[in-house]
């Protein structure tokens, strides 16, 4: 779908709607994602009822999977405002959350 | 989801497969490394004696250092590697990583062999691309995520996954590209995936720390908790005379079941030191290893970590299966082969791209002509960098100043070379004449080493040194694969572009 081209009238705007809406996508994949995925394996492994060490692994372990779902699922989702809205707010509420709980003393 | 597989194979292809080819040849690295000293001893002392040389060196030229590493040999490395960490009074305020030496086990003193950076450079290329810290680290992990979804993009995408799996259609035009696509991915799926997240573990540390922070207040906590790093403890100021260190490789090995690869030396000579033994992945599925800690004036043990939780195991046992330490010569000559495969899937995957976009009677559009030229730089120039590599090692004299440099710089000047003149051919002809040229660089190699060393291939086969004669055998049939790919480049080929490929091929 990004190949069909030559069929575009030629407008003379800097950045064309459909780009911006990419850029937003691909942000929201690569950052906010990276930042839903850092919040929600360090809440998850703060909780985890487990010895600390084995609790950090764990999340360490696991993260480059979440990390994948959650970018294609960018890409998969139609709804632009959906995934932008929904990857940032997991990012700040677990983000906060972790924050809120503070580390194991 | 089909698309997206697409571009992120195009955007991070031509990285991915210098760093599949890269990481491949590093399966060898110390074999590499050995070759391109032919000047190493090829005596083998147990790693006690060794410990206890290297020591005796080291005591004497690093009074007052603060840390001492010592890399045992083994089966596969024919030296000692040391290297020392200054103390406090003379270290400068920035402190720079001390240069590492080659001892040579039975006496402890450096051995003379030619300054190369063997096969470590090809294994830090792997994952630091040649680029300043920590950007290359960076780019790497980058890639290799982009790798990771493409992955699972891709599983994800393919509906015929079985049915692909015994399909290859020879000379097909772009049909052929997309089963030789399908089929290197598919045939060896469980090897890139694992590969690929391994990788990514290996430096988890940088990637994603997030959780440490999470559950330490002190981040150090976790490295002193989880892997036994201590680094805050102080020298006593008081001389006392380091404890004999054989014995307590001997009492480690024991304690551990496994050899023992490593030892640190904390504060030698003072009344506080250490003596930590480690084990590595050299006799384990699990890279982490354990660790014997002993006090450096009474030898005795202060500190066991001989196991771990199932999740630190686990980040072990991935950090074994990346690095493959623990793999005799058959599953290690199995693993450079799967790795082969997976630049083969990279490679392909760029090529389809290509292929599949170019319309016949129609002149290719711009994007076309720079992914084409990109692929040509990346697939066809990087062997000709390597094989230059290897032959700069033979070429250049043994006792020339800053000849390692000067390796490297040969690699990427020729890699760097090779895809700027392409430039001035027609694209069907670069790809044939590269793919030829590497051939001869690969194959000149065994020629050029029987010349300018005394480990030619028949005096080698007569010494029964297997590791001179498996890397002729190597060399010339990676010279044969190229030559192969030459051939194959150079044929005329029916350019048919059917509707059902560019479908399949997501266009």
């Amino acid at each position: 779908m990004l190949m069909q081209r030559g069929q575009m009238p030629r407008r003379r705007v800097l950045i064309r709607p459909a780009a911006l809406a990419m850029l937003a996508r691909c942000t929201t994949a690569l950052l906010g994602g990276y930042a839903a995925t850092a919040a929600l394996v360090s809440l998850v492994s703060r909780l985890l009822p487990l010895s600390r060490a084995e609790a950090t692994a764990w999340g360490m372990i696991t993260s480059f999977l979440v990390y994948a779902v959650i970018g294609l699922w960018c890409f998969h989702e139609p709804k632009l405002v959906r995934v932008v809205a929904l990857v940032w707010s997991v990012a700040a509420l677990a983000g906060g959350a972790v924050w809120l709980i503070g580390a194991r003393a | 989801m089909a698309w997206i597989h697409g571009w992120l194979g195009l955007l991070a292809g031509w990285i991915l497969f210098a760093m599949f080819l890269t990481g491949t040849a590093s399966y060898f690295r110390p074999e590499i490394t050995q070759w391109m000293q032919p000047e190493q001893p090829a005596n083998r002392v147990s790693a006690a004696a060794a410990a206890q040389a290297a020591v005796r060196y080291l005591s004497r030229v690093g009074v007052g250092d603060e840390q001492w590493y010592i890399y045992l040999p083994d089966d596969r490395s024919a030296v000692t590697r040391v290297f020392a960490i200054p103390g406090a009074k003379a270290m400068p305020a920035k402190r720079p990583r001390a240069p590492e030496l080659e001892l040579d086990p039975r006496g402890g003193e450096p051995i003379h062999a030619r300054e190369t950076r063997g096969g470590e450079h090809f294994y830090r290329f792997h994952f630091q691309l040649q680029l300043p810290h920590p950007w290359g680290r960076w780019l790497a992990g980058l890639c290799a995520m982009f790798m990771l979804g493409a992955i699972v993009s891709g599983v994800v995408t393919h509906k015929r996954i079985f049915a692909d799996f015994f399909t290859l259609r020879w000379n097909k035009g772009q049909r052929s590209w997309l089963d030789a696509h399908n089929v290197s991915a598919v045939l060896a799926l469980p090897y890139h995936a694992v590969i690929t997240y391994t990788g990514l573990m290996t430096l988890v540390l940088m990637y994603m720390p997030w959780p440490i922070g999470a559950n330490y207040k002190q981040p150090a906590d976790f490295g002193k908790e989880a892997y036994g790093y201590v680094f805050d403890d102080k020298a006593s100021g008081r001389a006392m005379p380091l404890v004999a260190v054989a014995p307590l490789i001997t009492d480690a090995e024991r304690r551990l079941g496994q050899h023992a690869q490593r030892v640190v030396i904390r504060f030698p000579g003072d009344a506080a030191a250490t003596v930590a033994v480690a084990s590595g992945g050299a006799s384990s599925l699990n890279a982490r290893g354990g660790t014997v800690t002993y006090s450096g004036v009474t030898g005795r043990v202060t500190a066991a970590d001989t196991g771990a939780g199932p999740a630190l195991s686990t980040a072990g046992v991935m950090l074994g299966l990346h690095t493959a330490q623990f793999a005799a010569p058959a599953l290690r000559w199995l693993l450079f082969a799967l790795g082969l495969t997976g630049a083969a899937m990279v490679g392909t995957g760029l090529l389809l791209w290509t292929s599949a976009r170019r319309r016949p009677n129609a002149a290719p559009f711009f994007g076309l002509r720079l992914v084409e030229r990109l692929n040509i730089a990346a697939i066809a120039a990087l062997p000709i960098g390597m094989a230059s590599y290897l032959l700069a090692n033979r070429l250049i004299p043994a006792a020339a100043a800053g000849r390692a440099d000067a390796e490297v710089a040969t690699m990427f000047y020729t890699w760097g070379g090779a895809a700027l003149l392409q430039l001035a051919r027609p694209a069907k002809r670069a790809w044939c004449e590269l793919f030829g040229l590497g051939a001869l660089l690969f194959g000149a190699i065994p020629f050029v080493n029987a010349v300018t060393t005394d480990r030619g291939f028949f005096t080698s086969l007569r010494a029964g040194d297997g590791l001179f004669v498996g890397f002729d055998v190597a060399m010339l049939a990676i010279a044969a694969l190229l030559a192969a790919a030459a051939w194959s480049a150079g044929r005329e080929r029916q350019g048919k572009t059917r509707r059902k490929v560019r479908e399949l091929a997501h266009v």
